[in-house]
This record gives structure tokens, sequence and C-alpha cells, in this order.
């Protein structure tokens, strides 16, 4: 392979990379910034989406029939959840949020062992997707194009969604004056199961495409969490244009760490992460909004 | 520091039958070994104080300053690979200087990442903590050729323990290290206890309830939760020190988030701003994982309800259950 083959490859791997801890990050800052409310259970409902496109997927269903299914799955979860547990937390201290999804993380990653086992698992793919294409000088897989592809339209339908639609405008407004939106007559409390469920059914989406990128099991939400609250920490809390930015950074930082150092790559990226928050706890765009 | 004079501390002095009843305790827990010859118990016993003693580490974080730690286990693990790694390099048998080169090596470590963690507060901290966290677990579960990777450090030698130049037991020994557990942590209840009834504690707790109110009456909130984060450590490697002496091995798996859960837990189920709760909570959570594991290997679901359902219904733990259900009637 030749070294500008091998550049492609990371640049392109990157941005892979970046895209799924985008889906993931951009779930989980949507319900930070409309409720408050930081679900340490995010990761643990990607790894559902990854597990719910793996069923789907092997009882013949096409990838991209999954594609659709698995997202309103695992909102459908996620409603059920807001409904029981996360809803009572809203007028509680954040200190008792935080424990709360912290053991509703344990809960879910329970179901998941007992429902699927320990063994990794693996989404087949239909067969044009398994090939390579060959882009200056490296083959690349048809699959992570897609993936790529896919990362795109959600981010776009989302902008549109926020800055086009009646919908999207309460919602924004929402999340900066909250007071305001309900004394105008709209009801807040499904704007906040609205945005739990939006939410959840995205990181079911990243849970889906990232599935065939690495191996399902049922540790994969943990590190998931992890990386995507580095993006929301770099990128601002609650700030969506930031996350885009942090989320290719840290695609790109991952991605390079990992193919020069391998074994100690997350350390790396743990470390940017304190650094930042310790002298721009706003984020590297300082749009964050912290309680 | 002329805000600490000013600051009120509400502590009744404690009174001479809680003192009696205390010391009743620990001299009952002390014959325990002599009259009650299970090993199991005696061993489940010391765990139980280790781990009390890093659950009421982390209370005084989470109950007294109002900062949550994820991965407080993350320094227990610290103290215990340094303490390890002294006593199979350096020296066998020096288990005193062992021990304070780990607490010294520990808070080492954990001032930095004190440091740039009170800069933030709140949701900020409790996330800095868990990247922290997960970077000294990645650190210890890669560095195969120091810790011993995923294998863990093996082979720690047991020293004897001295005073005063006598020998008086050797920490191999169940009973042994029991009664030096016994020992330690009653000692760290104490003196924490004196700390935090001090207007040092009091300082903690007003950072606590309201920041920008302990600012403006002129404490320095940036160092004082340093000096709470310091202490809340120093404890969790002398948990660490203990550690190793009575397991004689340490792995990754010590510090992961999953058993960061755990002491979460047990200080929940104890009750928050309490010592006394996280030692209790500790009992009653190694008691219980001890009996489901016996039963079922997806413990996470049990772990994870048990946790759901405290912060819903029993905020206050076990310690507070009795006030909670009195105000509960009130109402």
């Amino acid at each position: 392979m030749t070294g500008i083959g091998t550049a492609v490859d990371i640049a392109l791997n990157s941005l892979v990379l970046g895209g799924v801890f985008l889906i993931v990050a951009i779930g989980l800052n949507i319900v930070y910034g409309l409720s408050r409310i930081m679900n340490l259970a995010h990761g643990s409902l990607y790894a559902i989406g990854a597990y719910a496109g793996y069923t789907l997927v092997a009882t013949g269903l096409n990838f991209f029939v999954a594609l659709l299914i698995t997202p309103i799955i695992v909102g459908f979860l996620g409603l059920i959840l807001e409904r029981t547990v996360i809803a009572p937390m809203r007028k509680r201290s954040m200190l008792y949020t935080l424990i709360l999804t912290y053991g509703l993380m344990y809960f879910l990653d329970g179901v998941i062992k007992q429902t699927w086992g320990n063994e990794p698992r693996f989404i087949e793919l239909p067969n044009f997707m398994r090939d390579t294409l060959s882009i200056l000088g490296t083959h690349y897989p048809v699959f992570r194009l897609v993936t790529l592809g896919i990362t795109a339209a959600v981010m776009i339908a989302l902008m549109l969604f926020l800055n086009k639609t009646r919908l999207g405008i309460i919602l924004r407004a929402s999340s900066t004056i909250p007071e305001m939106v309900s004394c105008l007559g709209f009801n807040m409390n499904y704007v906040h199961i609205g945005a739990f469920v939006f939410g959840c059914a995205l990181a079911g989406v990243a849970g889906i495409i990232a599935g065939p990128l690495t191996t399902i099991d049922p540790l994969m939400g943990h590190e998931m969490l992890i990386s995507s609250f580095v993006v929301i920490v770099i990128g601002g809390l609650g700030s969506l244009r930031g996350a885009v930015f942090a989320a290719i950074l840290i695609g790109v930082v991952q991605t390079l760490a990992e193919f020069f150092i391998t074994d100690l790559a997350m350390v790396i990226v743990y470390m940017m992460m304190a650094i930042i928050l310790a002298f721009k706890p706003r984020g590297l765009l300082g749009e964050g909004k912290f309680e | 520091m002329n805000a600490l004079t000013t600051v009120s501390v509400d502590h009744p002095s404690t009174s001479p039958i809680k003192i009696i009843g205390f010391v009743t305790l620990i001299l009952a827990l002390a014959l325990l070994p002599f009259v009650w010859d299970n090993r199991f118990y005696i061993s489940l016993i010391t765990q139980i104080m280790i781990y009390g003693l890093l659950a009421m580490s982390l209370d005084v974080l989470l109950g007294y300053t109002g900062l949550l730690s994820f991965m407080h286990n993350a320094y227990l693990g610290i103290g215990a690979y340094i303490v390890g790694l002294f006593l199979i390099h350096v020296s066998q048998s020096s288990l005193w200087l062992a021990c304070l080169v780990g607490v010294i090596a520990t808070a080492a470590v954990a001032l930095p990442v004190g440091w740039v963690q009170v800069r933030t507060g709140g949701l900020a901290f409790a996330l800095l903590t868990l990247a922290f966290g997960m970077m000294f677990h990645t650190i210890v579960w890669k560095w195969y050729s120091v810790t011993g990777g995923d294998d863990g450090l093996m082979g720690v030698p047991s020293p004897d323990i001295h005073v005063f130049g006598w020998t008086i037991g050797n920490t191999g020994d169940p009973t042994h290290i029991y009664l030096l557990t016994l020992f330690v942590v009653s000692f760290c209840f104490i003196l924490t206890r004196r700390i935090i009834r001090s207007p040092f504690g009091a300082v903690l707790e007003a950072i606590r309830e309201n920041e920008e109110r302990a600012a403006f009456v002129g404490i320095n909130v940036r160092r004082f939760k340093l000096y709470g984060w310091m202490l809340a450590c120093i404890l969790a490697a002398i948990s660490g020190a203990l550690f190793i002496l009575y397991k004689g091995y340490i792995g990754p798996s010590t510090m992961t988030a999953f058993a960061g859960a755990g002491v979460l837990m047990m200080v929940l189920l104890g009750g928050m701003g309490t010592l006394r709760g996280p030692l209790i909570g500790a009992g009653i959570f190694i008691y219980i994982q001890d009996y489901i594991t016996t039963m079922t290997e997806h413990w996470e679901i049990y772990l994870g309800l048990v946790v759901i359902f405290l912060v819903l219904f029993m905020p206050t733990g076990f310690v507070g259950l009795g006030s909670y259900l009195k105000r509960l009637r009130g109402n």
C-alpha cells in the first residue's frame, strides 16, 4: 500500500469513527440540552440498537429495513424508560440523576447479557456492501462508505429538522428559555418525552451502523459512552455545532493514536478531554451549558 | 481563613453512650476471631472493612463535599499496586514503609488529577473522574511489563507486622490481617470523624450546600474542594494498602467502572453524609453480592434494579431510613 493510500485510509476511518461518535453524542446532547438529564445508560441503548439490528438481520430482514426498524424499537424502549424512571428525576438533583442512570446502565447491560449472551456477534451484510472500492491507491470497504453516507444523511436531516420545521424551532427555543415556550402554550412535558425518545432512537441508529464496523459484545456500550462524553464535553455540553466539530476531531485523534501507539490510544483521548475540560469547561467553541 | 471562625458547627458533642457503644463494638469485633473459628466469615468481614473504608472515603467526597466520583476504586487500585510493587521489588519485609510509600505515591498521583478536576464542579467533575479512572484502568491493563496486565500483580509477599521492634503477626494469616484491618479502619474512622466535625468539615458542607455563598463568605472553594479530594484519595490509598496485604493479589478488574459502581452503591445503601453509613452499606453490599453471585451470573440486573430503587424511593439509605419514614408519616 502506498503512503497516500495509508493517508486516505486513515482519513476515511477517522470520518467513519467520528460519524458514529457524532450520532451517539448528538442523542446524548439533545436530551441534556432540553431536560438537563445526563443519561449514562445511553451507551447501553446503543448496544441494544446493535443487538436489535443483529437479530433483525439474522431473521432474514434486509439491512436497510432493519436500519429503519431498529430506531423505532430503541425509541419505544426509551419511551418506557422515560415514563417509568427518568421523568421522576427531572426535579431531583443532578447527582441523583447520574446515579440512577448509572444503575440503569447496569440493568440494561445485564438484560443484554441475559438475552444475547457474552459471545461476540456479527451483522451479516448484503453482498454488494462486502466489496471494496479502490480510492487513491487503497481498497476501501464499501460498507464504511455507506456508513459515512448514512451519518451524513442523518446529520443533514437533523439540521433541516431543527432549523426549518416548526417543531424543530420549538425544540431549540425550549433548550434556551423553557419557561417562555411553556408560557406560549406548548406542553413542556411532551418536549421532554420527545427529546428522550428521539435521543434513544439516534443511539439505536448508531448501534446498527456501528455493528458491522466492530464486533458486537455486551461491553461495546461502555466504550461508546465514554467516547461520546469526550465528544460532547470537548464540543461543549448541549452545543450541536460543537459536537460535530469535536466528533471529527476525536475521530482523527483516536484513529491516529491507534495507528501509531495502538495499546494506549485511549489514554491520549482521555487526557485530551481532561485538559480541555479543565481549561475550557464550556468546550472548544465556548457554547456549552453547565448547570 | 477568617471565614472558618464564623461558620458555626452544629454537630453536638459525642455522647458517652455512643463512645461506649463504639468501643464495645470494636472490642467485640477484635475478640471475634478467637471465639468463632470460621475462616470464611473472618475473611469476608476483613473484605467488608476494607471496602467500608473505601466507601467512607467516597462519602467524604460525595456526602460532605457534594462531589461525585464514579471511579473512586481507581485510587484503591493505585495504592494497592504501588504497595504490591514495593513489596515485590524493593523490600519484602518493610510493611509500614511500603504502606507509607503507597499512600504518598497515590497522593502524588491524585494531586494533579484533583487540581484539574476542582476547576469544574457538578456534572463536569463527575465526568472527569470517569475519564481519569478509565485512563488509570487502561494504563494498568496495558502496561504488561510492570503491572502484569490482565493477569494482575501476582506473588506479592506477606510481610510480618512489626510494632516498636516486636513482631506481632504476619499479614498472610487471616486472623492477623483481620486485626490489622480492624485497627486501621477504626483509626481512620475516628480520624475522619474528627476532621469532618472540625471547622474544616463545616467548610466542606458549606460548599456542598451552596458553592456561591461559600465563595461569598471568603472561602476559597477550589482549594477546599482539593483538600476534600486529597483526604478522600489518601483514605482510598490506605484501603488499597490493606487490600493488597489481605489478598496478596490485585488485577485490573478491581479498577473497572463496574467496580466503581459497587462502591457508589455501598455509599447509597448505607446513606450519604453519614460516615458510619458507608461502612454498613459495604457490609450489606458485599454480603448480598456474595449471596447473589452464587445464585445467578447475571447479577448486574439486580445491582441496577437496587440502585434505581434506592434513588427513587430511599435516597437517604438505611441509616436515614428511620427519620425518612417518620417524615413521610408526618406529611
